[in-house]
């Protein structure tokens, strides 16, 4: 019984041991419209993944570790641009410092998820758009994406745009 | 809802129950009294959900303010600690007749991955690295020729769980088939590892640790019918 009563009193404990997190180094995020948003990857001129997320939404905290690293492998060849939706900017940028931190993936804000409606994607989140160079959406992938279809429609994309 | 992890789950479920079913057809049966597909259920789901919660700790996620993200399966499970509660399950589970259980689950479980690795059909996830064979598969809308590489593996498991169970109706010596199939099952995917898409080669280290203490099991059980005295004629 102690025991249980110890063990019960430790998972208390480190629930509570989520360090507050620090976003003053988070910019705010900024509104973005469809139109900004595909000039923004046609004049950068390289493939972009744009994943789409919200801070309430859990399977996109399972999903940003894969997404950081992706970007990072990929910095040299595919933008990452993270689509916020639906959300608070304070519980955005929390989510961003928690689960983005230090990875290149540039993220905007849209608000009312009208860009999402316009690129043809759903209200459900997590989801991803592989956009190639001329901003056109090449494939959309619904819900939690892993990690074998990430690095294969990246690969997909990027030989696209070498093609 | 995941529904097309949760269709191959369901083939890889049935692939095993398929297979126990098969060699007890074949006159294979276990001389065990462990019931042989509780034992692989249970196997399985524990070592899905270490391998979930590993894999949520290696990325960050407090799996204690966030316990429902363990659902979240296609948020990546840690293929070797998976692997290894799934092993250490059986020993616990069988723990009065280990060598005889993990024999007689030997076939269905490389039956079972096989089944999993089809699973890649439904999922539309069976694609790997480019390719100009002539076999080569492309994704809708894509020009790019690439391996069917979840379908190897698939015909590497179910190949040898078939040739495993012809092999088994000699009397292999105890362990045996178990060895057997854990190197099977870690070389499956080792050879295939280089043909996925990944990010960072894959988890190749416990692949080769599979196969490594599948060759020390061989070897120990080797070193066991050696040692043991010839029985005298009557």
């Amino acid at each position: 019984m102690k025991l249980r009563t110890l063990l019960a009193a430790l998972m208390l404990v480190a629930t509570a041991c989520g360090a507050e997190v620090d976003t003053s180094s988070i910019p705010d995020l900024a509104e973005v419209s469809t139109d900004a948003l595909i000039t923004s990857i046609q004049e950068a001129g390289r493939p972009a993944v744009v994943n789409v997320w919200a801070s309430w939404c859990g399977p996109c905290r399972s999903e940003a570790p894969l997404l950081s690293s992706a970007a990072r492998e990929y910095r040299e060849t595919v933008d990452f641009i993270g689509l916020n939706v639906r959300d608070s900017p304070e519980d955005a940028k929390r989510f961003i410092a928690e689960f983005f931190s230090g990875a290149p993936i540039h993220h905007v804000s849209d608000g009312d998820g009208s860009v999402v409606a316009d690129l043809g994607g759903t209200t459900g989140v997590p989801l991803t758009f592989f956009m190639n160079a001329d901003g056109m959406v090449a494939k959309t992938h619904f819900g939690v994406i892993d990690e074998r279809t990430l690095a294969l429609e990246v690969d997909e994309l990027v030989r696209a745009s070498a093609g | 809802m995941e529904f097309t992890l949760l269709f191959a789950a369901a083939m890889a479920f049935a692939a095993g129950v398929l297979a126990l079913r098969w060699e007890a057809a074949r006159g294979n049966a276990a001389d065990c009294a462990s019931d042989l597909g509780q034992v692989l259920l249970t196997a399985t789901i524990v070592g899905l959900f270490v391998g979930r919660l590993a894999a949520m700790i290696g990325s960050g996620v407090n799996p204690l303010t966030s316990p429902m993200d363990i659902l979240i399966v296609r948020g990546g499970v840690a293929t070797g600690p998976a692997a290894l509660a799934a092993l250490a399950t059986v020993a616990f589970v069988a723990r009065d007749e280990l060598i005889q259980v993990a024999d007689a689950v030997a076939v269905a479980s490389l039956a079972a991955l096989g089944g999993w690795q089809l699973g890649c059909l439904p999922r539309e996830a069976c694609l790997g690295t480019p390719t100009d064979l002539p076999w080569a598969m492309t994704q809708p809308g894509s020009s790019v020729g690439r391996h069917p590489v979840e379908l190897y593996a698939a015909a590497i498991y179910l190949v040898a769980a078939a040739v495993l169970a012809v092999v088994r109706k000699r009397r292999l010596a105890p362990g045996l088939a178990a060895a057997t199939a854990l190197i099977v099952a870690a070389a499956g995917r080792l050879v295939t590892e280089p043909l996925r898409p990944s990010l960072g080669g894959g988890p190749i280290w416990w692949y080769t640790a599979g196969i490594v203490l599948g060759l020390g099991a061989v070897w120990a059980v080797h070193r066991q019918t050696v040692s043991r005295p010839p029985v005298r004629p009557v």
